[in-house]
């Protein structure tokens, strides 16, 4: 038996493929939505993976240091170095900033990590070209969505970096780049005054007879000296040896230190389940939506390429087509239409993912989860033509 | 001559009581395979509530059908699947063409083997031979919207013979042609009759091919008057 859908698909190809193209840009939107979704938790994910810690010590009772401000003393780690089953503990800070390059502002996260030591967590673990930073002030690394080049001086604050490395995937939980610098001078980044906020402290610290008493100078020297300075990070990531239970350690570190701690599943809670989860439900509306966009395009489509055959189905039901074998045809260019549908959809959001200003991820996984879906909306999409098709009286055909 | 089709005292009433309107009042009809005959009447005689009866597109109210020896209807379809009654038994010929657009002539006229379960290339073969026969065998792989009228209609008689059905039924078959094609067509459907032993029905208005019957049957208010080379035959007025 030939294939009546395939003839009729052959017949008028062009309208069809047309058809087909247009709904294959509606699903290559759904697949990028999805590979949008895809794109956030492997973010949250690299992020984890590449502060290459094993717990989170933030401050007492809150979400820190990615989904709530933290802030500890850089003094905390070393306590918890001397713990047992730690391997290493640096403090880190991280900072969201605009920066200005080259006649635009890049948004990137400032990430402060101990350099004098390679390997330490919060250090970037790989790098694409350069060196990492040695020197303790002044240099940066940058991941390369920043789009700065080695060599390139960028102005964070008050001081100006040069960027001596390039690496990649190292990004925040809301997509940005890191620019990594040296601890310190990410502590001053962070936390310093501006001029006119000095001056005004300065003024008053000498005014105040407590904190500059007369004849001892030396005392409001202190004071603006500690007031000007900082020695707070926003966490202290720990690595833990390889026989040590992350989990216990962590226990310990909650009983002895006022801190909270977090370990990697927990911090991955922390940015999937709660960061996320909001725009994971926000995109996962905008799939359901244009999942009903496209079964109402593919059944109006269908709809409509029937009720232009309304005569033909008549003659074909009154020379002895069986209903099944018309509803099979009508079935069978549903499911043509979503085939060139997701070919074209697949093919569009493959090209134009790497333009979004976001990761996208497309998984393999994703995609025959779409073709399934996409088949199963085309098929739900049919009933409606088929439906007309069946109703369709075999005398129709015969006049009078 | 063995008997084509043979219909007795069909009754078709459509809806009940005061509104019931009565169709076909108990139409008889005979037509021998081989032979030809036509099918008259003014509009609202019933011509075309008879070819639904005889299509097994409408249930008849009451009466009996048969198709050589094979009980059709009587008070009740005697067959489960009218889908393949038509498929196997009846074949349609139409005032238009109604061609199917988007296959070509061959597998326009192969449809029908092929929904009968017969294998692609069988059915390819009866549908060429036909076409041979009809002499529209080089236009085989041109698409309907390719043809000529003529062309067309010759096609569409192709399909309506391809299964060999004992019985066709032509519904205005000339009436979009002139009256060389229109009697061409006659010539060729008498000619097709007795080639394959077929009884065919020809519902006509056109006065150009009502002489070329040997027999009419003219329907008026649901029943039929039976004529013979134009000279009343018999009454079935009820």
């Amino acid at each position: 038996m030939i294939s009546l859908a395939g003839r009729d698909i052959l017949h008028g190809w062009g309208k069809f493929v047309l058809t087909g193209v247009g709904l294959g840009l509606l699903i290559g939107v759904t697949l990028s939505m999805a590979g949008v979704y895809r794109g956030m938790i492997d973010d949250a994910q690299a992020l984890l993976d590449n502060s290459g810690a094993d717990l989170w010590v933030v401050q007492k009772d809150t979400l820190g240091p990615y989904a709530e401000p933290s802030s500890l003393n850089e003094d905390t780690e070393r306590p918890i170095r001397a713990m047992a089953g730690v391997d290493r503990a640096a403090g880190v800070t991280y900072l969201t900033m605009q920066i200005a390059h080259e006649g635009t502002d890049v948004r990137v996260m400032v990430v402060g990590a101990e350099v004098a030591v390679p390997g330490e967590p919060g250090q970037p673990p790989h790098l694409l070209a350069g060196r990492r930073i040695v020197q303790g002030h002044y240099e940066a690394v940058a991941d390369v969505k920043t789009g700065f080049a080695i060599g390139d001086r960028v102005k964070v604050r008050r001081n100006s970096y040069r960027i001596v490395g390039l690496t990649s995937r190292m990004v925040s939980s809301g997509g940005d780049p890191m620019l990594f610098l040296s601890l310190k001078d990410a502590q001053d980044a962070q936390f310093d005054k501006d001029s006119d906020a000095i001056v005004r402290q300065r003024a008053r610290t000498a005014s105040s007879p407590v904190l500059n008493p007369p004849g001892n100078p030396a005392v409001a020297e202190a004071v603006n000296a500690v007031q000007a300075s900082s020695n707070n990070v926003n966490a202290v990531l720990v690595t833990v040896k390889p026989d040590a239970d992350a989990g216990q350690v962590a226990a310990a570190i909650r009983r002895w230190q006022r801190v909270t701690v977090y370990t990697r599943a927990d911090m991955e809670s922390i940015l999937i389940d709660k960061m996320i989860a909001n725009s994971a439900r926000q995109i996962g509306m905008f799939l359901v939506i244009l999942a009903i966009v496209s079964a109402a395009i593919v059944a109006f489509i269908i709809y409509t390429m029937t009720i232009g055959k309304i005569r033909e189905i008549a003659v074909l039901k009154l020379i002895g087509t069986r209903n099944r074998t018309i509803a099979g045809m009508i079935l069978q260019q549903a499911l043509g239409l979503g085939l060139i549908g997701f070919a074209v959809g697949k093919i569009a959001a493959s090209f134009w993912a790497p333009f979004f200003p976001k990761y996208v991820l497309l998984l393999p996984a994703d995609s025959v989860r779409g073709f399934f879906a996409v088949m199963a909306i085309c098929s739900l999409a049919s009933l409606l033509a088929i439906h007309a098709a069946l109703k369709v009286d075999p005398a129709e055909a015969i006049g009078g | 001559m063995a008997e084509g089709i043979r219909i007795e005292n069909l009754v078709k009433t459509y809806g009940s009581g005061d509104t019931a309107v009565h169709a076909l009042r108990g139409v008889d009809m005979s037509v021998a395979k081989g032979e030809v005959v036509g099918l008259i009447g003014p509009s609202g005689s019933g011509k075309s509530t008879l070819l639904k009866c005889l299509g097994a597109v409408i249930e008849p109210t009451s009466g009996r059908m048969t198709i050589g020896d094979r009980v059709i209807y009587d008070d009740r379809w005697k067959a489960g699947d009218l889908t393949a009654l038509r498929r196997d038994l009846i074949g349609f010929i139409f005032q238009a063409p109604y061609l199917i657009p988007f296959l070509d002539v061959i597998d326009n006229v192969a449809l029908l083997p092929m929904l009968a379960g017969k294998p692609n290339a069988q059915a390819r073969k009866e549908a060429r031979d036909l076409l041979e026969a009809l002499d529209v065998a080089h236009r085989a792989a041109a698409m309907p919207s390719q043809l000529s009228g003529g062309e067309q209609q010759r096609v569409s008689i192709a399909r309506a013979l391809v299964n060999r059905p004992p019985v066709i039924l032509a519904d205005e078959p000339t009436a979009p042609l002139d009256s060389v094609r229109a009697l061409a067509v006659v010539d060729l459907l008498n000619s097709m009759a007795k080639q394959f032993d077929t009884a065919i029905i020809v519902v006509t208005h056109d006065e150009k091919i009502i002489p070329t019957f040997r027999r009419l049957y003219n329907i008026r208010d649901g029943v039929t008057i039976e004529e013979e080379r134009g000279v009343l035959k018999a009454q079935a007025a009820k």
